[in-house]
């Protein structure tokens, strides 16, 4: 046995994170770590981590008892961690990503670039990656970062390597470029724990799960001796028969379309239209244009060339709140940046975008603003403990949905979302995609980027597949399969 | 080629060639060798705390104290120099690096172990250095006369006919660069400025790093006290007021963000000639003395404006172009 935690528990103000949860890691194998969000996983990481202390429970790795009081502990321990963000130094190189904190010293002391520099360059070419040692990390793409994580965990000669959502934001090509240099590493003798949202993966990648359910271990098994469905019930702690709950609404005429929209070095031809009631998916590798012809469209960036019309008549968007007083709202991927100011209350966030419509001569109605968010918040469902709390401190499902609710205060008729449920649990996740087939029911029609497959498969009606900048096909999801879509959105068709 | 021009150093540098020409038309005198030679022992000083003062920056910090702590520094060897004027002048710079350090390693204390952020707490120390002085001196002057002869010569010795002081501060230059660029400490000042969390996870301890980079800043300020003495031959209670300023201007304008992680040794260099040069031009071309102030002020935001918008990030490319 590689790992083997033992009645690990921890406690938060109060609040049990982990109760005598056990976990074994076996040699040389691949172990998901499975739960939604609130579970317990990266409470457990953080402990292997150094980063948290366990209140009781013990520890052993290579059958030796040991604990882990700082991060430079789990490293020196051979255990590393690839985190979804927020681990890079994204100005400085590649080279200097991987070696950080691990830096190759000449007999003088000074730092010897040159041997470094040639690691890296053997490392990535061992691991198939076409990355320049040279680069900055902020000229990377999110598939590329990974790639230099693992990298660094290699260099540190790590045993133990877990990766926190490694696909989360990646592109089925480079998800598979990923799996690749996973198996790779078990062949070195690595084990890994793995964790995901996405079922399927785990099932075609792993050896092994463990299910953690509000803190508690659920199951620990072989991936063999189960199934999608089965994981499912372990965390959901029911049974969940219909993942997307797609209201059948009649679809109506057309409301809004684009015609030859183009910008240059991003994206060109576009052409498409959106009906009343309709869900447009949007489908692409990572970086293949879509997420910058939405913020185009909402006036965040300028059009080199194109129209836009909306009801028929040409519109004109120089700025977001052009588009907002059309109608048009643009839900961004980066909530946390984008979508919301975390230090404000919930209900300063929902009528943070109609300021206007609560407000006579300037000054703020607050009976307005508080009928306004207290509707909203009981039509989402937004769990606060009190009126005035912080966004900050609400669960991500619950902030998804306060940035929904602003705009929706806003009384949308097109409403752009984009990837509207990355890296929330699968409970809030089916909320998400209940309340889509609700807004559509209202007569909304709904743009969704989702670099998902099942999700665009599961709630559009048609799906815009684009490559490089370019639309490859608009298909309509009952006459179409995953296979075809993957291929047209990898080019090769 | 196109990167070249495009480097925020390259543009620096062109910036204050442009500067030198100009002037040079107006004042054909003022580029002279000598005159070239007497700005770059003016800007000396600047060069150094610039560049120590962009140690601290670099982890997001900024040390406000250096000018209080460089008079104070300044202010107890002269002090120390009339009683005992026959101790060798070896002595006196060991001595005020000493208490510099001191002084930094204070301000090091303060923000990462007691957590009084470090606006604050070097605001205070700025006060506390600067009111140590009048407490250790009395409120009185040292004068130039009360110097020993030994602990003014070092200054006025020449190499190649540039000055101790501009030979000191190319010393400083390569140690910095040494040390930002080729140990293990300086590449971890740029992890932790870059990416504070991130840098706790690969086991860089920031309060070590804080502690070190504040002694460091200390380390140079009282450096720069034996030499802001020995320079001008005199010690009082408001030598140096307000030069934390620009120290500060001359970090920014030399493009180190004060966001952190980011800026080189030479931008920083470049940018404290600069402003040493505007300072030293602009009344060689005859301005008036109540406009040069407010020029300078307009010549360095104008140099950040170009440096940064000349450097602004281009778009990624998506498509690929046939």
């Amino acid at each position: 046995m590689k790992l083997e935690l033992k009645n690990i528990s921890k406690n938060f103000h109060g609040v049990k994170a982990l109760q005598n949860v056990d976990f074994q890691l076996q040699e040389n194998s691949i172990h998901a770590l499975l739960g939604e969000n609130g579970a317990g996983k990266s409470t457990l990481v953080k402990i292997l981590c150094g980063v948290y202390q366990p209140d009781s429970g013990i520890i052993n790795l290579n059958n030796k008892q040991q604990s882990i009081p700082d991060p430079s502990a789990s490293l020196s321990l051979g255990i590393s961690a690839i985190h979804q963000e927020s681990v890079m130094f994204d100005e400085l190189s590649v080279t200097e990503n991987v070696f950080i904190g691990n830096h190759i010293t000449k007999s003088n002391g000074l730092v010897d670039w040159g041997l470094m520099q040639d690691k890296t360059n053997q490392l990535l070419k061992d691991l198939e990656a076409n990355i320049e040692p040279n680069e900055k990390i902020k000229d990377l793409s999110i598939a590329q970062r990974h790639i230099v994580q693992i990298s660094r965990s290699l260099i540190h000669d790590a045993d133990i390597v877990i990766m926190d959502e490694p696909t989360a934001s990646l592109s089925q090509k480079e998800i598979n470029e990923l799996y690749t240099i996973i198996r790779n590493l078990k062949k070195q003798n690595k084990s890994i724990i793995f964790i995901s949202h996405k079922l399927d993966e785990v099932i075609e990648v792993c050896d092994e799960f463990t299910v953690l359910r509000d803190g508690e271990l659920i199951k620990s098994d072989s991936i063999q001796n189960t199934n999608k469905d089965q994981l499912i019930t372990y965390m959901a702690g029911r049974e969940v028969n219909q993942i997307f709950p797609k209201n059948n609404v009649t679809i109506e005429n057309e409301i809004f379309e684009v015609r030859n929209l183009f910008k240059k070095t991003q994206f060109k031809d576009i052409n498409f239209n959106l009906r009343k009631k309709e869900i447009l998916g949007f489908y692409g590798l990572v970086g293949s244009g879509r997420t910058e012809i939405m913020k185009s469209i909402f006036g965040i960036t300028k059009l080199d060339e194109g129209e836009i019309l909306f009801k028929d008549q040409k519109i004109l968007i120089r700025k977001p709140s052009d588009a907002i007083d059309q109608g048009i709202v643009y839900l961004s991927e980066e909530r946390q940046q984008l979508g919301m100011t975390g230090l404000m209350s919930v209900k300063d966030n929902i009528n943070m975008a109609v300021m206007d419509r609560n407000s006579n001569f300037y000054v703020m109605n607050t009976l307005k603003e508080i009928k306004n968010s207290s509707a909203m918040q009981e039509k989402l469902n937004i769990k606060v403990s009190y009126w005035s709390q912080l966004t900050q401190s609400l669960s991500g499902g619950n902030q998804q949905k306060t940035v929904i609710a602003k705009w929706l205060s806003t009384k949308p008729e097109v409403l752009i979302l984009d990837e509207p449920t990355k890296g929330i649990d699968v409970r809030s996740k089916s909320a998400v995609h209940e309340f889509m087939g609700e807004l559509v029911e209202e007569g909304m029609s709904i743009m969704m980027i989702s670099s998902e497959l099942p999700e665009i498969l599961g709630m559009c009606d048609r799906v815009v597949v684009m490559y490089k900048g370019l639309i490859k096909d608009i298909l309509n999801v009952k006459e179409t399969s995953s296979e075809q879509i993957v291929k047209l959105a990898s080019g090769e068709s | 080629m196109k990167k070249i021009l495009l480097n925020r150093d390259f543009i620096l540098f062109s910036i204050i060639l442009i500067i030198l020409i100009a002037v040079g038309f107006a004042n054909p005198l003022f580029i002279t060798p000598k005159s070239i030679s007497d700005v770059l022992t003016d800007t000396s000083i600047l060069i150094i705390l610039a560049l120590s003062q962009m140690i601290v920056i670099l982890i997001r910090a900024i040390d406000l104290s250096v000018a209080s702590n460089l008079a104070l520094s300044g202010m107890l060897i002269s002090l120390l120099s009339t009683v005992h004027p026959e101790l060798p002048v070896y002595y006196f710079i060991a001595l005020s690096c000493v208490i510099g350090t001191i002084l930094g390693v204070l301000n090091g204390i303060s923000i990462a172990i007691l957590k009084v952020p470090f606006i604050v707490t070097t605001l205070g120390t700025l006060s506390i250095y600067r009111g140590l002085i009048y407490f250790v001196s009395d409120g009185k002057q040292v004068y130039s006369n009360e110097f020993s002869e030994d602990f003014l010569a070092l200054i006025h010795f020449k190499f190649l006919s540039l000055s101790f002081l501009f030979w000191l501060a190319v010393v400083v230059f390569i140690l910095i660069y040494v040390l930002l660029n080729h140990t293990r400490f300086g590449r971890n000042l740029y992890s932790l400025g870059g990416n504070p969390d991130a840098a706790k996870y690969i086991g860089v301890n920031e309060n070590k790093y804080i502690i070190m980079a504040y002694s460091l800043s200390g380390f140079f300020a009282g450096l720069c006290g034996y030499l802001w003495v020995a320079r001008y031959s005199v010690a009082s209670t408001q030598i140096a007021i307000g030069f934390e300023l620009t120290v500060i201007s001359a970090c920014v304008v030399g493009g180190i963000s004060v966001m952190g992680g980011v800026g080189t040794v030479l931008g920083c260099v470049l940018g404290a000639l600069l402003i040493g040069l505007i300072r030293n031009a602009l009344p060689a071309v005859d301005i008036s003395q109540f406009w040069q102030l407010a020029i300078s002020g307009g010549i360095i935001l104008l140099a950040i404006i170009i440096n940064t918008k000349t450097e602004q990030r281009k778009e990624k490319t998506i498509m690929v172009e046939n």
